[in-house]
């Protein structure tokens, strides 16, 4: 089956479902089938977030999955929630500067990658989420920083779109990160 | 045509508007809040009428006033709100104006919780208002659907003047998919011969729903079963999905088709001989199309995100001929594809 999915998680205040908005716009502009679905309720900034988007050649078969083939955690109690959700042979793509490398199953991939000091790097704390999904493009496949950015344009208000030119530089920071580090299991 | 990502809510609304709706009044509750947050600015910006009520008791027969002069309204709510909402719908339906009320589930029973749920078949199906009444249900699966079908809960409601609800779930209501937002596709419906729209140069009229006289209740109520029937002859709407040669089908409603398409598809796979019906309409219910399908298949299985409420009405359907299975969970976790896959195996076994 073709079918892929991505939960992102992270702190309310993050991005989190701005992230995957722009993840399911892309895909929706690769002419993919794509849902996504949030975590919904009495969330808060500094509480707990996550959403999952869930990409499929055909039909999407179910948009709330019980495992996941990439997870991004974007902070330490989402990495320590959501590991043991993903698929043996997956990636969990995590935010370093706030998240322990600490491997704990050998069956997955990992990479830690300093997102939260890559952002302050580029003068903006709050693009972290960004940097994210040009982690994800690199390692993934399932899609382009170019299609990335084009959802970027469908999802940023008129008075945000100032900022298109910034969040390109994070997915592109994000998507040439070294993964030599980095060894596939 | 261009597509856009947006939430099962926002589709709703912004449909709703297409359809040419003139009044949203409602009072927030989770999982639909962003109806009414959408409606309240751009029903203002197209100098449309948005009231947040003070509750859904006065939303409700807000709407109710609205609609018996001939505008298009509508109002939007959840489970133990829509709980409400219940006497006025009774009386919508006696004065057959062309309400439509968009009820998205939560978990109940009382106050429950936000998570989606599919609780409330019972409570758009058969209701909770006095006398005999029926109301038009329609279950969208997908966002689209919650687009198409809203404009036909539009179009159904003043057809036939009858109340309609839009009948979907906090998984739908909160979820994004890439939609088409197609034109308004149903002719408009003249209100003229009914309408309170000002008695200048002709007779007076009223909607009332007292009947003292017992031969003119009656009567009344006839013309109202006789429109019921118009309606069941000629609203039916359902998906039909592999239903060839199936000796098992699965039934389901709402968005957890889409998982029993998935589980259907795995399972033909495997060689099992699995199809699907899923009622569009819940009211009317495609009772027909059962007892159809009951003369070649060996099997149902009813699958819901409730305790077990649509399959009541599969079972009066398919009454005896044919065995007729329940499998579903209340409320938190939906029901996974894997899950569905085991019962139709054991199930088929």
């Amino acid at each position: 089956m073709t079918e892929k999915n991505v939960v992102i998680a992270g702190f309310g205040g993050q991005g989190i479902l701005l992230a995957g908005e722009v993840l399911a716009n892309a895909l929706m502009l690769d002419e993919k089938n794509v849902t996504w679905y949030p975590c919904y309720g009495a969330e808060m900034r500094g509480g707990t977030v996550n959403c999952e988007i869930v990409t499929s050649e055909d039909e999407v078969s179910s948009v709330n999955k019980q495992d996941a083939d990439f997870i991004i955690a974007l902070n330490q109690i989402s990495f320590d929630k959501f590991l043991p959700k993903l698929k043996a042979g997956g990636w969990v793509i995590a935010n370093s500067s706030l998240v322990k490398e600490i491997k704990s199953r050998i069956d997955i991939n990992y990479l830690f990658a300093p997102i939260t000091a890559l952002a302050n790097e580029l003068g903006e704390i709050r693009i972290s989420n960004i940097i994210s999904l040009g982690l994800l493009a690199k390692i993934s496949k399932l899609t382009s920083v170019e299609a990335l950015h084009n959802a970027l344009d469908n999802v940023l208000p008129e008075h945000r779109k100032n900022l298109l030119a910034l969040n390109l530089k994070a997915l592109e920071m994000g998507f040439n990160f070294s993964l030599a580090p980095v060894a596939a299991c | 045509m261009t597509k856009k990502l947006t939430t099962g809510n926002h589709a709703i609304a912004q449909a709703a508007i297409n359809a040419g709706c003139d009044g949203y009044f409602g009072y927030p509750i989770t999982p639909q809040s962003e109806i009414g947050e959408f409606m309240s600015k751009k029903m203002q910006e197209l100098e449309r009428a948005y009231v947040c009520a003070e509750s859904e008791i006065a939303a409700i027969n807000m709407v109710l006033g609205a609609c018996s002069t001939g505008a298009k309204a509508m109002t939007s709510s959840s489970s133990c709100a829509v709980a409400l909402m219940q006497e006025s719908l009774s009386y919508i339906a006696a004065d057959e104006l062309p309400v439509v009320l968009v009820s998205v589930m939560r978990a109940g029973p009382g106050l429950g919780y936000i998570y989606p749920s599919q609780g409330d078949y019972n409570q758009a199906t058969i209701g909770g208002g006095n006398g005999d009444y029926k109301i038009i249900v329609l279950a969208p699966s997908t966002v689209q659907e919650c687009i198409d079908l809203t404009y036909k809960s539009f179009y159904l409601a003043q057809k036939y003047r009858n109340p309609t609800i839009l009948l979907a779930d906090g998984l739908l209501a909160q979820m994004m998919e890439p939609v088409e937002f197609n034109e308004y596709p149903y002719p408009e419906i003249p209100i003229e011969d009914w309408a309170l729209t000002g008695a200048k140069n002709r007779a007076s009229r009223a909607i009332y729903s007292l009947e003292p006289k017992e031969d003119r209740l009656v009567e009344r109520i006839n013309t109202l079963f006789n429109k019921y029937k118009q309606i069941e002859e000629n609203e039916v709407e359902f998906e039909e999905y592999q239903t060839d040669n199936a000796d098992l089908i699965v039934t389901c409603f709402g968005s957890i088709a889409r998982n029993v398409k998935s589980a259907i598809n795995q399972c033909r796979e495997k060689g099992l001989k699995v199809g699907m019906l899923r009622p569009i309409t819940l009211y009317p219910f495609p009772t027909k199309k059962y007892q159809e399908l009951a003369k070649t298949t060996k099997k149902f299985l009813t699958i819901e995100m409730n305790m077990g409420q649509m399959v009541r009405d599969v079972r009066l359907a398919v009454n005896g001929q044919v065995p007729v299975e329940f499998f579903g969970k209340s409320v938190g976790q939906w029901l996974s594809v894997e899950d569905i896959i085991a019962e139709i195996e054991r199930f088929n076994g």
